[in-house]
């Protein structure tokens, strides 16, 4: 964690000393703009290919897919605006939290009760996820203002819990024991009926929440959170109000949070309290670890391996069928818990050996192959 | 019914404060914030399941047998897991006790399958009734041995040189590995003694339910207690575990069982707030 943060605390010189890496930096600013180019294109045309199950009339065996569909796809959208907004808070921000999955029910909420319950449109009940995550978040950040480290985790469990609670009686009071179910969405006119409609409803916020993320990392705010949490009585001494500031990124995470248990809930049509186990929460943490704290790829990352691989290593046992012997039959009899296996020991093995996660482990490895070039 | 239940919560509570002990006696020695508590109590009531009916031993030789294997894999927890990552961070340390949880529960599930298995140990069943109270035999035994083991441990780290060198350790690594102390031998030592003591609490929450692997949110309570409690007492464990058995119990029997946690919690959040110590800990002095 700690390369993570001295190459970020590192960068803002060059923005007022052009040096070296900088004007080479600017040199590859037209083989960047083509790589950008080149993952919006892949982006758009992903889904196509999912759905069509081709690739330019080319038909696909389900193999060739890696065994994804476009339904997965979605919910790793989903998922990586949780990974992608816990890694602001715990990567970024420095505090961690077990908490995450009450604010993906704290999102479920606030749209059940506006879109469910008032009726009122889909994105307006979207905007009330946000305020209510943001809300939410300020009041589970109030005891970064008194405890640190452990105690605050603990904290965020406690108010796991207490949410989860809170949730269940609302399902219980409001809805029924099968859950909350919650109406077609539609923008306008326009009704999101299909997995591929949604994912292009998805994919832009996706975008819009990591160009957030990146632009609060890349100012004034997000390099004081970066200062705060690699040395706390610095940042103090050199004007930082800390409190505000973890105030601030809690809001900032936990409304994204919020706004992406709304989507999920919407996604999945209906829900019920089991979703928000301890289970969910610990899942986001396993993902920012497994893509690499302090980063957004590394949120990103984190999410495609933990929604994709489970579906990927199914699609391989299925291709070996018999051919595997034991070993593919333990995993056909015990799918979930060979998965889990492989997850827990993933996590485990990056932990000792990669602390950097994915991420860091790949940037490494470009330090290693071109030397000097930009990590 | 109030006496029945706080009666109860006291039995239960003192299996919690004996999984409690044990994760205190982990963080005391290494700072480690053990989130695989629950599922160390997990294996203890399937540790009991293979031993008694798969093995089929006498119940003495069994005991034996469960508490050699909690220690043999407490070692092997402490030697794999934690030793690499000693001198880390908070999160790290704290997600690799979850990634343990994880790891154990995939193997138990495989192991023994998912259905919850019911222990055929010799422990006394009967009920016990003192005028109107209903006292099950199973629960009282289990607040005896909760006792006796905590006498013992409290006997061990008072009187005995390992106790001694664990207590030393524990107040400052450094000056213990000065004195000559093999911190890594200590450090192993309390993750034997944590999942011995896990383990004891498993075997009797097995048989009081059924051994499966979803004893681990029961076994997640030791959490709470142990801070209500005061991360670095030992007493505190005890009575922190004992008050979350009999808030447990006057919760669920009063309100409602979905309360219990709850009701658990949210004094958990409250004492954060305002003695983050604990009720038996001591104050660490506050930084900037």
């Amino acid at each position: 964690m700690t390369s993570v943060s001295t190459s970020r605390t590192a960068m803002p010189i060059d923005e007022f000393a052009p040096s070296a890496p900088a004007r080479q930096k600017a040199a590859a600013r037209p083989l960047r703009w083509l790589w950008l180019a080149v993952a919006a294109a892949v982006l758009v045309y992903l889904p196509f290919v999912l759905h069509d199950r081709a690739i330019l009339g080319y038909r696909l065996s389900n193999i060739q897919l890696l065994n994804v569909g476009l339904a997965q796809l979605n919910l790793t959208l989903i998922a990586v605006l949780g990974a992608v907004s816990l890694n602001y808070l715990t990567g970024c921000a420095g505090l961690v939290s077990i908490g995450h999955a009450a604010f993906f029910a704290v999102g479920a909420m606030a749209a059940a009760a506006t879109g469910a319950q008032l009726g009122l449109p889909f994105l307006v009940s979207l905007v009330a996820a946000l305020i209510a995550g943001a809300a939410a978040g300020v009041l589970a950040g109030l005891p970064s203002l008194r405890v640190r480290g452990l105690y605050f985790v603990l904290s965020t469990m406690a108010l796991h819990f207490i949410v989860v609670f809170a949730f269940s009686e609302y399902q219980y009071a409001a809805f029924d024991v099968f859950g909350i179910s919650y109406p077609q969405p539609a923008i306008g006119p326009f009704a999101l009926d299909s997995a591929l409609k949604w994912y292009f409803f998805l994919l832009p916020i996706v975008v819009l929440c990591c160009l957030a993320c990146n632009y609060s990392l890349k100012h004034r705010e997000g390099r004081a959170l970066l200062a705060v949490r690699d040395n706390e009585q610095a940042a103090s001494s050199s004007g930082i109000d800390v409190r505000v500031l973890r105030l601030k990124a809690f809001a900032f995470s936990s409304a994204i949070a919020s706004l992406a248990g709304a989507l999920q809930a919407y996604y999945l049509t209906t829900v019920s309290t089991e979703l928000y186990s301890l289970n969910l929460a610990i899942s986001f943490i396993a993902m920012i670890i497994i893509g690499g704290m302090g980063s957004i790829a590394g949120g990103v990352v984190g999410a495609l391996v933990w929604l994709l691989l489970p579906s990927v290593l199914t699609g391989f046992a299925g291709e070996l069928g018999a051919a595997g012997g034991g070993l593919a039959k333990i995993f056909v009899e015990h799918r979930p818990q060979v998965v889990n296996l492989i997850f827990g020991s993933l996590v485990a093995v990056l932990l000792i050996f990669a602390p950097g996660g994915i991420v860091g482990a790949a940037r490494k490895l470009t330090k290693l192959v071109r030397p000097g070039a930009e990590a | 019914m109030l006496v029945q239940f706080l009666l109860t919560g006291l039995a239960l509570g003192s299996i919690y404060g004996l999984v409690a002990l044990g994760f205190a006696v982990i963080y005391k020695a290494e700072r480690v914030f053990n989130f695989a508590q629950g599922i160390l109590m997990v294996c203890g009531a399937y540790l009991a399941y293979t031993a008694t009916t798969q093995l089929g031993l006498p119940f003495p030789v069994a005991v034996i047998v469960i508490i050699a294997a909690a220690a043999l894999l407490g070692i092997v927890i402490q030697f794999l897991f934690i030793r690499p990552l000693s001198g880390q961070p908070l999160l790290p340390v704290i997600m690799i006790t979850i990634a343990l949880s994880i790891i154990l529960k995939a193997l138990i599930e495989i192991l023994y399958g998912v259905q919850p298995k019911p222990l055929a140990t010799s422990l006394p069943t009967g009920v016990l009734i003192l005028g109107d109270v209903r006292l099950s035999q199973l629960n009282l035994t289990a607040a005896v041995v909760s006792w006796v083991c905590m006498g013992v441990f409290f006997a061990f780290f008072r009187f005995t040189k390992a106790g001694l060198l664990m207590r030393a350790t524990a107040d400052s690594h450094e000056a213990a590995i000065l004195s000559g102390v093999n911190v890594n031998r200590i450090n192993a030592g309390a993750w034997a003694i944590g999942t011995i003591l896990a383990v004891i609490g498993g075997v009797f929450l097995g048989q009081i339910q059924l051994a499966s692997t979803e004893l681990e949110h029961i076994g997640l309570l030791a959490l709470p207690a142990v801070v209500i409690g005061g991360l670095q007492s030992i007493p505190g464990a005890i009575v922190g575990g004992i008050l979350v058995g009999v808030i447990e119990q006057l919760a669920s029997g009063y309100i409602s069982p979905k309360a219990r946690d709850v009701f658990i919690y949210i004094p958990l959040l409250i004492m954060l707030l305002v003695r983050p110590w604990g009720l038996f800990g001591n104050r660490e002095l506050g930084r900037v």
